[in-house]
C-alpha cells in the first residue's frame, strides 16, 4: 500500500511504528503505574475495535495497543481525551489540557514505579504518589527523561537503569532499652542488606552507619519494635542509569537521604536545564546523554538550582560512571564530532 | 525485702587442676548444700551460670568446671584469695534417705561424676549408711578423666568399672558405660536398690534403656538434668520442660517422671 | 462514683496526680509501626490524656510498665553488687481486661512459682493501681470471652473515653479526692460479651496423648511457616521469660550492669548451653513447646487457667500470619485423632 506519513510527528503522540507499513501501537502512559481498574474496560475497547486485538504490557509501565492503523488514529485520539483527562491532567495535575488530539508529546517518559508502601510489606516509600509529583513537573515536555520511583533499595523498579531513580529510605532508629538481642536484624541485614550490624559483647547491636541503606530490614524483623524507621521520609536517587546499544550503565549514587522537597526540587529544574543544555531546542537525545555531555560538575549546578538541601542530605560532589560498553573507546573520536553542550556562540552573542 | 538473685562473694580457697579442660574450685562458704544441689556462680562483667557442688564440708565447697562458656572461662583466670559471687544452694538434692540401706548403682559419663562426688564421699566415709556401691565411671577418653586419685580410691570400698569410650589404656576399659550396666549383679540385690544416673542427655536416656533390658523398674532410676539457667529460681524459664522447671523441681528427678518430660 | 470529664479536666487531675504516680497508657507512635507508614501502640508514661490511645488495642502489652525489656538488676563494680532503686512514685496504669487478667499469670511466676518472690517484680506490682479501659466491642484478633478474661472488677478506677469525654468509675479511696469537682455520671464499665473469634482448647484426656501430641506431624509446618524471630512471645500479654546478662561500662571496664532482658522461646539459642547441646533445634519445636506451655504445661503446673488471656497481640504481631487460635484448633483436631487411634487400638 502506497503511504506517506511522518512517522517522527506520529511518534510525538505517543504512536510507534509498526513493522507493518501504516500500523502504529499507541501507548499510554500510568505515571506511578495504578490507575482506577476501570481504564481497562477503555483500554480493552481500544484494542478490539481499533487494534489488532492483543495489549502489551508496555516495558515502561505503559498501556500498548498494537495494530492501530495510521487512518484510525485521529479516532483513537478523540477516544482516549477521557483518559488523559483523568490521569495526567486531574489525577497528577499536570499543565496541560486533554484534546482532541492526544498526547501532547513523548518526550518526558512515563515515570515509573513499582507498588510500594501502599501494599509492599518491603516498601518504604508511596511510590505513585511521588511518580504522580514527578509526572506533573517533566510532562508534558519534550525533553526526554526517564525516571522510575522504587519503594526501598531493593529496586524492583529498576530505578538504578533509569536517567534519574528514586528510591525510599527511611533512617533506622535504634531503640536500646528495647532491643533483646536476638540478633535477628544483624542476620537480616547480612543476608538482605549490606550487614552493617552487629551483636556486641553486651548483647546490644552495633551500626555501620556509613554503609546503611535505610532499607528496613531491621525494622521489619525486630520482634520488640526496638528498630523501627524515623517517620522522615527520605530519598535515595540514582543518576545516569541506562540500557541502550552504545553505553548501557547503571546509576550511580547521586543524592541519599534526602526529602521530597529536594526531589522535587531538582525534577523541577530538568526543563530548564535540557533547555539550556541544548540550546533551547528539544531534539530527540536521551536525559542521561545530556548530563554526559555536560559533565556532572556543570549537571549539578542546573539541577540544584534554588534546592534546599535537608540537614541529612548527601550529595555527589563528582560521579565516576562505569559503563558496560558494547564496542570498547566508542567514546574516543574526532573533535568536530564531540557533542556541544550549552548556549550556542550565536545565542549568547 | 531479701533480694533472693543477690550475689554473695566467697573467697577462693584452693583451685585445683583435673584434666585438661577442668577445674576444681574450693570457696569458703557457710551453704550447707544438699548432696546434687547447684548454685548460681557468678563473676561480675561475665554472668552467671549454675554450677553443681561436687563436694562440700565444714565453711567450704568445690565445684568443678568445665571450661567452655563466657561465665566458666572468666573463672579460669581466678586464683587463691580471689572472689566468686555465689547464690543458692539450689534445686532438688539426692534423696539419700531413700538411698539409705540400700545397694547403690551409680553410672555417670563424663563430668556427670561431679554432681554424685559429694555422695560418694559420704558412701565412702560411712560405710554403712549402704549396703554396697556399684559405680561406673566414664569418660569419652584419657584427657577427660576427673578425680583421678578418688577414682583410684573408690577401686578400694566400692565396686567400680572405669571406661573410656574410644581409647584403651591400663586398667580401663573400652565402650561406653551402656555396655557396662548388664555387668551389674542386679539379680543380687534382692530388689533393694537403687541407680543414679547422670551424665549428658544421650547417656542419660541409652543407660536408662539399658537398665530397663535389666528389669530394673523405672521408680528405682534416679537422673540428674543439666539446662541452660538464667535465674535458678524459676523465673526466667530456660529450663523448663512441660511443666516442669528443672531449678526448681529437679535438677534431679526420678526416671518415672523424667522419661515423660520432652524439651 | 462515676464522673463525666472532659479532656481538659482529666488533664488537670492527671497534673496533680503526677505528683504521687506516674501514668503509663498505652500511645500511639506514629510511623512507627513494623511496616511503613503503620503505627506502633505501646506503653508509655504519659502526661496528658490525650496521648493515650483508646481506640485500638496495643501491639505490645501492659506487662512492659512492670517487667521492662530491658531491666536492670545490679549495679557492679569487682567486688559488689549493688541492687538498683525502683521509681518512687505509685504507678497508675491503663489497662484492658485481658491485661489485668495477664497480670495474674506474671504475679504466679514472679511472686509465686517455687516459692520465691522476685523482689524487683514485688516492688514494682506494690505499687500499681489500675484503671480499666472498656473495650467496647473489642477487636478481630481478640478471643478473651473464650479464655474467660473479657470481665474484670481488680480496678482502682476504670474508663471509657468519647470524642469529647471521658467516663470514669473511680473505686479507690486514694484517687476519689482527686475528682471531687467532677460532674458526677453514671458509669459503670461494660465488657466485651462475645468475641468473632472463638477458641476451644482441647482437653488433653491422659499422658500417653500428650505423648503422641508432642510427636505429632502438626508442628512439622511451622518449621517452613515460623521465622523464630519471637514476636508472638515479646507481643504476648503471660509469656515472663528473660535472660540475665552483664554489661560492661566502655569508661570503666571494672564495672557495669547485671540486667534482665526479654527472652523468648521461639528465638534459637534459648536452650542453647555452654559447651553446644541445644534441646529445641526447630522452629516446629519451638512452637510446639510454646503452644503446649500456654494450653497445657502451664495449667498441669498450676491447677487453675491456661497461660493465655486471648488478647490476640501474638496474631497481630506475627509477620508471618500464624494464627495461634487456628494452632490450637489443629491441636485440637490433632488430639481427636490420637485419641480416636489409642480407642481403636484398645478395641482390637
Amino acid at each position: 500500500m502506497n503511504h506517506d506519513i511522518d512517522v517522527k510527528k506520529v511518534r510525538t503522540n505517543c504512536f510507534r511504528q509498526s513493522k507493518v507499513a501504516g500500523e502504529f501501537m499507541l501507548q499510554m502512559r500510568v505515571p506511578g503505574a495504578v490507575i482506577d481498574a476501570k481504564h481497562l474496560k477503555a483500554v480493552a475497547e481500544i484494542c478490539e475495535r481499533w487494534g489488532n486485538g492483543s495489549f502489551h504490557m508496555g516495558t515502561r509501565q505503559t498501556l500498548d495497543i498494537p495494530g492501530v492503523k495510521y487512518e484510525n488514529i485521529p479516532e483513537v485520539n478523540r477516544y482516549i481525551k477521557q483518559y488523559i483527562e483523568e490521569v495526567d491532567v486531574k489525577l497528577c495535575g499536570c499543565d496541560m489540557e486533554a484534546t482532541e488530539y492526544g498526547y501532547p508529546t513523548i518526550g518526558a517518559r512515563n515515570v515509573m514505579a513499582c507498588i510500594g508502601n501502599a501494599h509492599c510489606i518491603k516498601g518504604n516509600a508511596n511510590t505513585y504518589e511521588m511518580a504522580k509529583k514527578i509526572e506533573k513537573l517533566v510532562f508534558p515536555s519534550h525533553y526526554h527523561i526517564k525516571v522510575s520511583v522504587a519503594g526501598c533499595p531493593n529496586d524492583c523498579a529498576k530505578a538504578n537503569f533509569n536517567d534519574f531513580g528514586v528510591i525510599g529510605v527511611n533512617k533506622q532508629v535504634y531503640d536500646y532499652d528495647r532491643c533483646i538481642g536476638c540478633g535477628s536484624c544483624v542476620d537480616a541485614c547480612q543476608s538482605h542488606a549490606t550487614g552493617v550490624l552487629t551483636l556486641n559483647e553486651n548483647g546490644k547491636i552495633d551500626k555501620d552507619p556509613c554503609c546503611c541503606v535505610g532499607c528496613g530490614e531491621c525494622s521489619l524483623i525486630c520482634p520488640t519494635g526496638g528498630w523501627t524507621r524515623d517517620p522522615k521520609k527520605l530519598y535515595r536517587v540514582t543518576l545516569g542509569g541506562r540500557t541502550g546499544k552504545q553505553t548501557p550503565r547503571s546509576g550511580k549514587l547521586f543524592l541519599n537521604w534526602v526529602t521530597e522537597d529536594v526531589v522535587l526540587g531538582m525534577f523541577a529544574n530538568w526543563q530548564k536545564f535540557s533547555a539550556w543544555a541544548l540550546d533551547y531546542k528539544p531534539e530527540y537525545l536521551h536525559g542521561g546523554h545530556l548530563i554526559d555531555r555536560v559533565g556532572y560538575k556543570e549537571f549539578a549546578k542546573h539541577i540544584f538550582e534554588g534546592v534546599e538541601f535537608n540537614p541529612e542530605a548527601k550529595v555527589a560532589d563528582d560521579i565516576y560512571w562505569a559503563e558496560n560498553e558494547q564496542r570498547s573507546n566508542i567514546h574516543v573520536m574526532p573533535l568536530s564530532q564531540h557533542k556541544h553542550a550549552g548556549p550556542s556562540e550565536e545565542s549568547s552573542k | 525485702m531479701k533480694n533472693i538473685i543477690q550475689p554473695v562473694a566467697c573467697e577462693i580457697l584452693d583451685v585445683k587442676q583435673e584434666s585438661k579442660q577442668e577445674y576444681t574450685f574450693r570457696v569458703k562458704t557457710d551453704i550447707r548444700p544438699n548432696h546434687g544441689q547447684f548454685l548460681q556462680l557468678s563473676i561480675p562483667k561475665v554472668g552467671e551460670a549454675p554450677i553443681s557442688v561436687s563436694d562440700f564440708g565444714d565453711g567450704w565447697m568445690d565445684f568443678t568446671i568445665r571450661s567452655v562458656g563466657k561465665v566458666t572461662n572468666e573463672i579460669f583466670s581466678k586464683r587463691p584469695g580471689d572472689e566468686l559471687f555465689l547464690r543458692g544452694a539450689y534445686g532438688n538434692g539426692w534423696p539419700l534417705e531413700q538411698f539409705q540401706g540400700k545397694h547403690m548403682v551409680i553410672i555417670t559419663g563424663g563430668t556427670g561424676l561431679a554432681p554424685v562426688r559429694s555422695m560418694l564421699h559420704k558412701f565412702e566415709k560411712e560405710p554403712d549408711y549402704v549396703k554396697s556401691v556399684h559405680l561406673i565411671c566414664g569418660f569419652k577418653n584419657q584427657e577427660g578423666i576427673l578425680f583421678r586419685s578418688e577414682l583410684e580410691e573408690w577401686k578400694h570400698c566400692f565396686s567400680t568399672i572405669y571406661a573410656l569410650d574410644n581409647e584403651k589404656i591400663d586398667g580401663w576399659h573400652k565402650g561406653f558405660v551402656t555396655e557396662f550396666v548388664k555387668e551389674i549383679p542386679f539379680d543380687s540385690f534382692g530388689g533393694d536398690y537403687e541407680v543414679v544416673i547422670v551424665g549428658p542427655p544421650p547417656m542419660m536416656k541409652f543407660t536408662g534403656i539399658e537398665c530397663g533390658k535389666c528389669a530394673v523398674p523405672d521408680k528405682k532410676i534416679w537422673l540428674s538434668f543439666e539446662r541452660k539457667m538464667s535465674c535458678a529460681v524459676g523465673k526466667c524459664g530456660h529450663c523448663r520442660i512441660d511443666e516442669v522447671y528443672v531449678c526448681l523441681d529437679g535438677p534431679t528427678f526420678n526416671y518415672t517422671q523424667a522419661k515423660y518430660l520432652v524439651d | 462514683m462515676g464522673y463525666k470529664l472532659s479532656f481538659g479536666e482529666a488533664d488537670r487531675i492527671f497534673d496533680s496526680l503526677q505528683k504521687e504516680y506516674e501514668i503509663w497508657a498505652p500511645k500511639r507512635f506514629v510511623g512507627k509501626g513494623r511496616y511503613s507508614d503503620t503505627d506502633m501502640i505501646r506503653y508509655d508514661k504519659i502526661h496528658r490524656a490525650d496521648e493515650i490511645e483508646f481506640n485500638e488495642k496495643s501491639d505490645f502489652p501492659a506487662k512492659e510498665v512492670l517487667t521492662p525489656i530491658t531491666e536492670t538488676l545490679f549495679y557492679f563494680t569487682e567486688d559488689e553488687y549493688r541492687e538498683s532503686k525502683a521509681t518512687k512514685k505509685k504507678l497508675l496504669i491503663f489497662m484492658r481486661p485481658c491485661d489485668v487478667h495477664a497480670k495474674y499469670h506474671q504475679e504466679k511466676i514472679y511472686l509465686e512459682n517455687g516459692d520465691f518472690a522476685d523482689s524487683y517484680y514485688q516492688r514494682m506490682s506494690e505499687k500499681v493501681k489500675i484503671v480499666l479501659m472498656e473495650c467496647g466491642e473489642g477487636w478481630d484478633t481478640c478471643f478473651c470471652v473464650s479464655m474467660g478474661t473479657n470481665r474484670t472488677d481488680d480496678y482502682a478506677a476504670a474508663v471509657r473515653a468519647e470524642d469529647e469525654a471521658m467516663f470514669l468509675e473511680i473505686k479507690d479511696e486514694e484517687l476519689a479526692p482527686y475528682f471531687q469537682k467532677c460532674a458526677s455520671a453514671r458509669f459503670t464499665p461494660s465488657f466485651v460479651e462475645e468475641n468473632p473469634l472463638q477458641v476451644t482448647v482441647p482437653e488433653i484426656p491422659n499422658k500417653e496423648v500428650l505423648t503422641e501430641l508432642k510427636r505429632h506431624p502438626m508442628w512439622d509446618e511451622f518449621d517452613k511457616r515460623c521465622v523464630s524471630c519471637g514476636a508472638c512471645t515479646l507481643a504476648c500479654s503471660t509469656c515472663t521469660c528473660f535472660t540475665t546478662s552483664d554489661i560492661v561500662y566502655q569508661e570503666n571496664s571494672n564495672a557495669g550492669e547485671r540486667k534482665r532482658t526479654s527472652a523468648s522461646c521461639q528465638i534459637e539459642g534459648f536452650t542453647d548451653m555452654a559447651g553446644g547441646i541445644v534441646f529445641r533445634n526447630t522452629a516446629g519445636e519451638r512452637m510446639r513447646y510454646k503452644v503446649l506451655h500456654k494450653f497445657h504445661d502451664y495449667k498441669a503446673r498450676f491447677r487453675d487457667f491456661h497461660m493465655c488471656v486471648g488478647c490476640g497481640r501474638c496474631i497481630s504481631r506475627c509477620p508471618e500470619l500464624i494464627s495461634i487460635a487456628a494452632t490450637v484448633d489443629k491441636m485440637a483436631a490433632a488430639v481427636d485423632e490420637i485419641t480416636a487411634s489409642q480407642k481403636a487400638e484398645g478395641g482390637k
